[in-house]
């Protein structure tokens, strides 16, 4: 078992597409096991109890939802059924998301399941990447996270993500940083890797330098938004995708973040709707939208994203790296923007949907 | 090894200052001596003067040198004013104003400096005009030109030479083939502007040499004229150019702006003498020139230029 307590780094092994996580079927085991218990042959304890103390024993080896692993709980899982094997295995058989039964009858073993093992593997390693990833220049967290998307071919949130919500300079010393770190430019990865619809937006978003100051034009403002909306409207029709468009590749990956938020106002008020509603058929695109225009609110998506049951491994490592790339920067924003969309306070939904000292350090970055 | 010449006792800015304000005095300008002071500083130095002369005088120095000369002196005494990133930020822009003509303006920024001397440009537009060159390029240019120029001026190519890959740059040389070969179809012009727009400079080199290895002519030659109205087969072959031999690329331009058949292009001629002068390349650029001309750079401006403009290149050069 100790090889695979051991990291070997953030989200990373499985080049194949992430496996389903093994929680929701932990959930159903809930019922059946209890019912199982009952005809549990031990006699020390009653039934109630072995289920309380599985339980336990399930939620302190990550099994019952929830990101991070609680490690008090599993100190003390640890200690328990001292020279007491059969109750280990009898553990093992009602675990059926971490042992098969089935999987290991020829060797009369309960089987550890190679999946779960890459899901303790992720969650154990949420704290240790919380505090590397804290510890780094910020420069090159964005720099390693843009590489990794990149060479796992993983989709590329991340890399609309850092392009868009970073300060012009930040972002530039992240192409700085990609470059002192792999001796090839950010731009020309992403032109070499991405080969989809989605390359010209993207090399154009993470090559942009945008102007930072307020100023503002009105009457340009309303030329592109009116040139958006054509874009969309001829969009169906057109010989190439709306991500492919040259307008709004141009728009978006050129004008800077205030005059951007006027087109998409102006869009609003000439429209009726955001202009996010309209790119539904194109996540890339509205991603960038929603990055360009709020982050705030943005942030607060992925973060709910990351608590939900069916999230998978790229949208659970995205709460580590909000908060931790956020925590210097507009985190009270986030905080008022997700209590403003989910009604509840971004601490409580972290202790609530976290465990053990990933829990603790996402609360001390979060702050009051 | 950059051309101009500063006195080893420089005055002080104070000092220089008085001297224009002298040479400003009375009835017309006298021209020499302002040549006789701003020729022979350098960048810093004449931030300096112009500081201490809008301190003393309460009138911006630049603007005095408006009014006070004319023509292609003016121009070009104006651009040689600004510190090396404002001047090219201040030439580019004036180039996306008429961009269908002037994109090799915005080509040479691009291409022939380094990347952060590049960001210095970029920095210093936003500074200026309130928006970033990329955002002008790409409202002013359409079509293929836009997408070359942009990604021409919005890369932040990797400086160094010691990742250059030659599998790469060999898959890369085939790929720059099939594109020159099949001209608009299949994406060819996508994948040209990704390799001439993103890739390191020693790794394009490496690349144009294995074109050359495989097929017996340098990319310039292959790529076509084409007749494509916006301009975008020339800014691509200077683009390759720029990349491939910068002294080579001014030399070129500086022989066909002193050429005795066509006239002077002095708008040229300014732009390079003025933005190279205090650079380290302006030796290795009148070198290439004198290859290919039968004479020096200082003898085709002297034969092709008259007047102060003459002289004020002249000093730049060092004569």
């Amino acid at each position: 078992m100790q090889q695979f307590l051991t990291q070997t780094g953030s989200n990373s092994s499985a080049a194949t597409s992430p496996p389903a996580s093994p929680q929701p079927r932990l959930r159903q085991q809930q019922a059946p096991r209890k019912e199982r218990d009952p005809q549990n042959k031990e006699k020390e304890a009653p039934p109630a109890a072995m289920a309380d103390e599985h339980q336990d024993l399930t939620r302190a080896f990550a099994g019952l939802g929830g990101l991070g692993v609680d490690e008090t709980a599993l100190v003390s899982a640890l200690g328990r059924w001292r020279r007491q094997p059969e109750k280990r295995a009898q553990f093992r058989r009602g675990f059926l998301g971490f042992f098969s039964a089935s999987a290991g009858a020829v060797a009369g073993i309960e089987r550890c399941e190679d999946e779960y093992l890459l899901h303790l593997q992720a969650e154990f390693a949420r704290f240790k990447d919380a505090a590397v990833l804290w510890a780094m220049h910020p420069w090159e967290r964005d720099a390693r996270w843009a590489h990794h998307v990149l060479h796992k071919a993983h989709p590329p949130q991340v890399l609309v993500e850092v392009a868009c919500t970073r300060a012009a300079d930040d972002l530039l010393g992240a192409r700085r940083a990609y470059q002192a770190l792999y001796h090839r430019s950010l731009e020309e990865d992403v032109a070499y890797r991405v080969r989809d619809a989605n390359a010209s937006l993207l090399v154009g978003l993470v090559s942009a330098y945008r102007y930072e100051g307020a100023c503002v034009s009105e009457d340009l403002a309303t030329e592109e938004a009116k040139a958006l909306a054509a874009a969309v409207r001829s969009a169906p029709a057109a010989a190439t995708k709306l991500v492919q468009n040259e307008q709004v590749v141009r728009v978006l990956a050129t004008r800077s973040k205030p005059q951007l938020r006027a087109t998409f106002r102006i869009y609003m008020e000439l429209h009726g709707k955001p202009l996010e509603e309209d790119l539904a058929a194109e996540p890339c695109l509205r991603e960038a939208v929603k990055c360009l225009d709020s982050p705030p609110k943005y942030f607060s998506e992925v973060i709910s994203r990351a608590f939900s049951d069916d999230a998978d491994r790229q949208a659970k490592a995205a709460l580590t790296r909000v908060l931790v790339s956020r925590a210097d920067t507009d985190m009270e924003d986030i905080k008022d923007a997700y209590a403003r969309q989910y009604g509840a306070k971004l601490a409580d939904a972290v202790a609530k949907n976290t465990h053990g000292h990933y829990k603790d350090a996402l609360l001390a970055i979060i702050g009051k | 090894m950059a051309t101009i010449t500063v006195p080893r006792v420089v005055p002080s800015p104070a000092e220089d200052a008085a001297a224009l304000l002298k040479a400003f005095q009375g009835w017309g300008t006298d021209e020499q001596a302002v040549i006789s002071i701003l020729a022979h500083r350098y960048a810093t130095q004449r931030k300096q003067i112009a500081l201490e002369y809008e301190h003393k005088y309460s009138e911006s120095l630049i603007q005095r040198l408006q009014s006070e000369l004319s023509g292609d002196f003016e121009r070009a005494v104006y651009h040689w004013m600004f510190d090396p990133a404002e001047r090219q930020a201040v030439m580019a822009n004036a180039a996306t104003e008429c961009i269908q003509e002037e994109y090799p303006v915005i080509v040479e920024v691009a291409c022939t400096n380094s990347s952060a001397e590049l960001v210095a440009v970029k920095k210093a537009y936003h500074a200026l005009y309130r928006r970033s060159l990329e955002e002008d390029v790409a409202a002013r240019a359409t079509g293929n030109l836009r997408s070359l120029l942009l990604a021409l001026v919005s890369t932040y190519r990797y400086d160094g030479d010691d990742n250059v890959d030659m599998e790469l740059a060999r898959s890369e040389a085939k790929i720059v083939h099939e594109a020159v070969r099949n001209g608009a179809a299949a994406g060819g012009h996508e994948e040209l502007i990704r390799v001439v727009g993103t890739r390191s400079k020693a790794q394009l080199r490496a690349t144009f040499g294995c074109f050359k290895d495989e097929h017996r002519g340098s990319v310039t030659k292959a790529l076509p004229r084409g007749d494509d109205p916006t301009g975008y087969p020339r800014a691509l072959r200077k683009a390759v150019r720029c990349v491939a031999d910068p002294s080579k690329y001014f030399a070129k331009v500086l022989r066909n702006a002193t050429r005795e058949s066509a006239g002077t292009d002095e708008d040229s001629l300014t732009r390079v003498v003025v933005m190279h002068a205090e650079k380290d390349d302006m030796g290795a650029i009148c070198a290439a020139f004198q290859k290919r001309a039968s004479c020096t750079l200082e003898q085709a401006i002297a034969k092709e230029t008259s007047g102060d403009y003459r002289s004020f290149l002249l000093a730049l050069l060092g004569s």
